[in-house]
């Protein structure tokens, strides 16, 4: 996965990871707490402070990725971990390519 | 130093063709004849084409493109090689003996595929859709979403903040599915108008527009029209959006 870090860009470059990995840990909480509301086992205003949390959550990132213009950064941050999991998964789910890869490799 | 062969390509027929100095940085391109097939080459090192800058590798490949279409438009039906495929000559044959000898030992195998790619095209179709078109009439005609998404207008703040979560998290699925319902369709009917078709991997998706299905296509040059045709009816579907490119050589299907 490429990051794009170099002595010019190191702290864009850091801080767009850093907010990468906020926002995972935030969508992860987000699917927690559909679950959660989804199974039934929370009140109207456990789900009504839970979601005013969250969008709180939303705000912040939102606004510190425009203030520190990592917009892109961290999009581009994303994307790779996307294409990484893909890869990941399509190997997994397709043993062939697999066995192709390695050959070409010669392993 | 000319021990080895570049080969860009096999055509029919045998052909003594010069195509002049547009080969890789430049090289003059020919063809060496077997019987009634040709390998159009330059004459190389006997070593492969490396280097670390991406842009010098990227001008070999184009250059190594526009040599197999030159041959294509200018000689008939051609089996393009991949990038870097370069013969050999040993110590007791020169390489161009040793070109006529592969093209002798694989002439049945290079003989049926150029027979199986003759008049033909290969053609790229790329289709995608306007996801937020498409994800306002899912909502309007389903019941589900509908009913949800008048109910968050109802509910206070961090409520409405969760059933809209709720809302986009049906919305994703129903669309997957309708994704695939168009995948299944189309691809159908794509298939009924070309020879061959081949799922490629789905390219970036551009702003607001996703792609659905990105597929290579071998056709007859003659009755590519049947499939613009059918391409033209999805065009104009609402939402919808086709790119259709070629004819190219035959890249993919040999």
């Amino acid at each position: 996965m490429p990051i794009d870090i170099d002595e010019d860009n190191l702290k864009h470059g850091l801080l767009g990871l850093v907010i990468a990995i906020v926002e995972i840990i935030r969508d992860a909480l987000k699917h927690q707490a559909l679950r959660r509301m989804e199974g039934g086992n929370l009140t109207d205003e456990e789900i009504e402070r839970l979601g005013r949390a969250l969008e709180e959550i939303d705000i912040a990132i939102d606004q510190m990725k425009e203030e520190q213009g990592v917009t892109e950064t961290v999009k581009s941050v994303r994307d790779g971990l996307d294409d990484l999991v893909d890869d990941v998964l399509d190997q997994m789910i397709n043993p062939e390519r697999w066995k192709k890869e390695g050959e070409e490799k010669g392993i | 130093m000319t021990e080895g062969r570049y080969v860009y390509c096999i055509v029919e027929g045998a052909q003594k063709a010069q195509l002049g100095n547009i080969g890789i940085d430049g090289s003059r391109v020919y063809a060496i004849p077997y019987q009634d097939i040709s390998a159009v080459v330059h004459d190389c090192p006997a070593k492969p084409y490396e280097s670390k800058d991406n842009e010098v590798v990227k001008d070999w490949v184009i250059a190594h493109e526009k040599v197999i279409e030159r041959a294509w438009e200018k000689l008939g039906t051609v089996l393009p090689l991949g990038f870097d495929t370069i013969i050999k000559a040993d110590e007791e044959k020169d390489p161009e003996e040793i070109v006529e000898d592969w093209l002798r030992g694989d002439y049945q195998n290079l003989k049926e595929k150029l027979d199986k790619v003759k008049g033909k095209a290969e053609y790229g179709v790329q289709i995608s859709w306007d996801t937020k078109v498409i994800s306002q009439v899912l909502t309007e005609k389903d019941e589900e979403l509908e009913k949800l998404s008048e109910e968050i207008k109802s509910k206070p703040k961090g409520m409405a903040y969760m059933y809209k979560q709720k809302l986009e998290k049906l919305l994703r699925g129903k669309l997957e599915r309708e994704a695939e319902r168009y995948f299944k369709k189309f691809y159908g009917r794509i298939k009924e108008c070309t020879d061959e078709i081949r799922i490629e991997k789905l390219k970036k998706d551009e702003e607001l527009r996703q792609t659905l299905m990105n597929v290579s296509c071998l056709a007859d040059k003659e009755e590519v029209k049947v499939l613009g045709d059918e391409l033209d009816k999805i065009n104009n579907m609402d939402a919808f959006f086709v790119r259709f490119t070629g004819p190219w050589p035959p890249y993919t299907f040999v």
